[in-house]
């Protein structure tokens, strides 16, 4: 790919022996099929709940904080274009190994619960289709075969990769269509786009509830810096690329979220587990409504798939760089000889998220909610601090490592991320203060692990060195 | 002639590099270029096993896959140290097969080595071996080095 035109700077000069594969559109393509399938199928309903017909400016706030915090991550990977993400940053500009684990930990619990909740929302869409199989069922062979085509390679093509970024947004594009057709046809109340309905709750608090739900469905972007390192001229096209997909997603999001604002009744959309399959079932396009529906559910399921691919990538990769340094037992650093994939760790993730499915439907609810779902949720608040450290850590790095061609993001821009980072951390503690145990408790689970590694740490590193000698 | 010489990381990718050396005329060979391909959405983008250990722990600083690919096709190249031919590297990054053609049809190679993982059920049944995509389409021959079968106590 590299091989259309050569750009002139130093980085893919051919005599140098390195070339780089990934171009700006690729990237794009990447941030954008990764945002896309995270959260929207599901968020929207939540959102439209808490706020009203007027949600999409709850979208549009949310995706704004989300995009400014992008633009720390672009300043940072133009700085260290390097795969380790934010636990790299904050190494650099803290030194602390303690905190650097932690921000891993947090990292790596959030991805699970994610993986695990992307399966569930698989499972649910998946029985529209077909009703036979038990939804755990379909959760498990999920993950399982995401896991196995993870071993084999399959997610390395950059063609599937765009093809499912184009699936996704054929999706978000269809009910556009549908309500473009609904205005057209003269029915559409603008008047609902300006309600806000927030019931009992102080109509501050509400917005801000409906800017955390809706930023939710933008995580996803930090594993752009996956690739960092394989981007051709990163200095220019990757906060190109970054911004870009996210600014893109979140005009997507807005839209849509006016969409089904106008063809749904709002009361229908927050009542319903897969709000998007309403604007779908409303039957305002002169198709098969039993069709279109079955279409929507797979392009769902499409989208999901995406998603939850990009973290079963980034798990193993995460153990990898932790058991090459040592803080976790090398069995993670393991690559498989023909395949050259890290199969324990391939291994690991997938049996730690089967694990959660499985205690989750043991487990049918924790304080109301599905354990998983909980788990999902609980971890969103250490997103919330890692993007907050991140543009902290972004601040705190200006004047080392200065490049002249790094991206410089705008200061004002990020102390306003920063304030709203903490704000949505801020709301989601106040409305639910049990979820501070249970970070507490996950911490707790990481600090041991730290400890226990710290102590007997060596044990593994002289089996790795002993594996090395075999040959 | 100008041979290309592939390396994954593997140690089966440095036996290869051995056995070109154990029987090939240096005299006929130009330039040898190592080669490795570094795969940017796979999970671990490249692994280095030929690296010596260094028993220091790595910081999280260092990684970077493109060290990683660095350091070993360095490693397969010191192999031909003194050998005679002219001896270069190249990293490269996409889909493995892919990019040894394009590296061979480029270097306009007259052989291109490669390793062959595990004679066992993965190779047979998961689809997508390099080494098979390199012998189905590379513009010249190509030397797939398999592992020897297994006398030597693992």
């Amino acid at each position: 790919m590299a091989e259309v035109s050569t750009p002139t700077t130093s980085d893919v000069e051919d005599d140098g022996g390195l070339r780089r594969s990934i171009t700006g559109k690729q990237l794009f393509f990447y941030t954008l099929g990764d945002v896309l399938g995270s959260g929207i199928y599901v968020l929207i309903g939540l959102v439209a709940a808490a706020v009203g017909g007027a949600f999409w400016i709850a979208f549009a706030v949310g995706v704004s904080i989300a995009a400014i915090t992008g633009t720390a991550y672009a300043e940072l990977v133009t700085k260290y274009p390097q795969a380790a993400g934010a636990a790299l940053y904050v190494n650099k500009a803290f030194g602390s190994r303690v905190l650097t684990f932690l921000i891993t930990v947090s990292f790596l619990s959030a991805s699970f619960a994610a993986a695990g909740s992307l399966a569930g929302g698989f499972a649910s869409y998946f029985s529209t289709l077909w009703d036979g199989p038990p939804a755990l069922l379909v959760t498990l062979v999920f993950v399982a075969v995401l896991t196995v085509v993870n071993f084999i390679g399959i997610t390395e093509s950059v063609v599937i990769n765009m093809l499912m970024t184009f699936v996704e947004l054929a999706g978000l594009i269809l009910v556009l269509v549908i309500a473009v057709w609904y205005i057209f046809e003269g029915n559409a109340d603008f008047g609902v786009l300006v309600d806000f309905d927030t019931g009992d709750t102080h109509w501050s608090l509400a917005i801000l509830a409906g800017v955390a739900l809706s930023f939710f469905a933008m995580t996803g972007f930090e594993n752009t810096a996956n690739v960092a390192e394989e981007t051709i001229d990163p200095h220019k096209s990757f906060p190109r690329s970054l911004i870009g997909g996210m600014v893109t997603a979140g005009v997507v999001y807005v839209l849509v979220s006016m969409a089904a604002a106008l063809t749904v009744p709002t009361d229908t959309l927050a009542g319903s587990p897969a709000a998007l399959l309403e604007v779908v079932r409303t039957g305002i396009l002169p198709l098969d409504t039993g069709f279109m529906t079955k279409l929507f559910s797979v392009i769902a399921l499409v989208a999901i798939t995406n998603t939850t691919l990009v973290a079963i990538v980034t798990q193993p990769r995460i153990l990898y760089g932790m058991a090459k340094e040592d803080v976790v037992p090398g069995v993670f650093g393991k690559i498989h000889a023909t395949r050259r994939s890290p199969w324990v760790g391939l291994l690991f993730s997938g049996a730690v998220v089967c694990g959660l499915l499985v205690v989750g439907t043991l487990v049918p609810a924790v304080e109301g909610t599905p354990l998983v779902e909980r788990l999902a949720l609980v971890t969103v608040l250490f997103l919330l601090f890692i993007y907050a450290l991140v543009i902290v850590t972004c601040l705190k790095l200006r004047g080392t490592d200065e490049d002249e061609r790094a991206f410089r993001a705008n200061t004002p821009l990020l102390l306003i991320g920063l304030l709203g980072n903490l704000l949505i951390l801020g709301w989601s503690v106040y409305d639910d203060p049990t979820s501070l145990l249970w970070c507490a408790g996950l911490l707790a689970i990481g600090v041991v692990l730290f400890l226990v590694e710290y102590f007997f740490g060596s044990r593994s590193s002289s089996t790795s060195a002993g594996a090395t000698k075999e040959i | 002639m100008h041979v290309i010489v592939a390396t994954d990381g593997s140690r089966q990718s440095l036996a290869a590099a051995k056995h070109l050396k154990s029987f090939a005329d240096p005299a006929k060979i130009t330039t040898i270029t190592v080669v490795a391909v570094i795969r940017p959405y796979a999970a671990v983008a490249f692994a280095d096993d030929l690296a010596p250990a260094s028993g220091k722990p790595a910081d999280f600083d260092s990684l970077s896959f493109r060290d990683a690919a660095d350091s070993a096709t360095k490693a397969v190249a010191a192999v031909f140290d003194g050998w005679g031919p002219k001896v270069q590297v190249r990293i490269r990054s996409g889909s493995p097969a892919n990019e040894i053609i394009k590296a061979a049809k480029q270097a306009d190679a007259g052989l291109v080595v490669v390793a062959a993982g595990n004679r066992g059920l993965s190779d047979t049944v998961l689809l997508g071996s390099t080494a098979q995509r390199v012998q189905h389409s590379a513009p010249c021959p190509v030397l797939v080095v398999r592992p020897a079968p297994r006398k030597r106590k693992k």
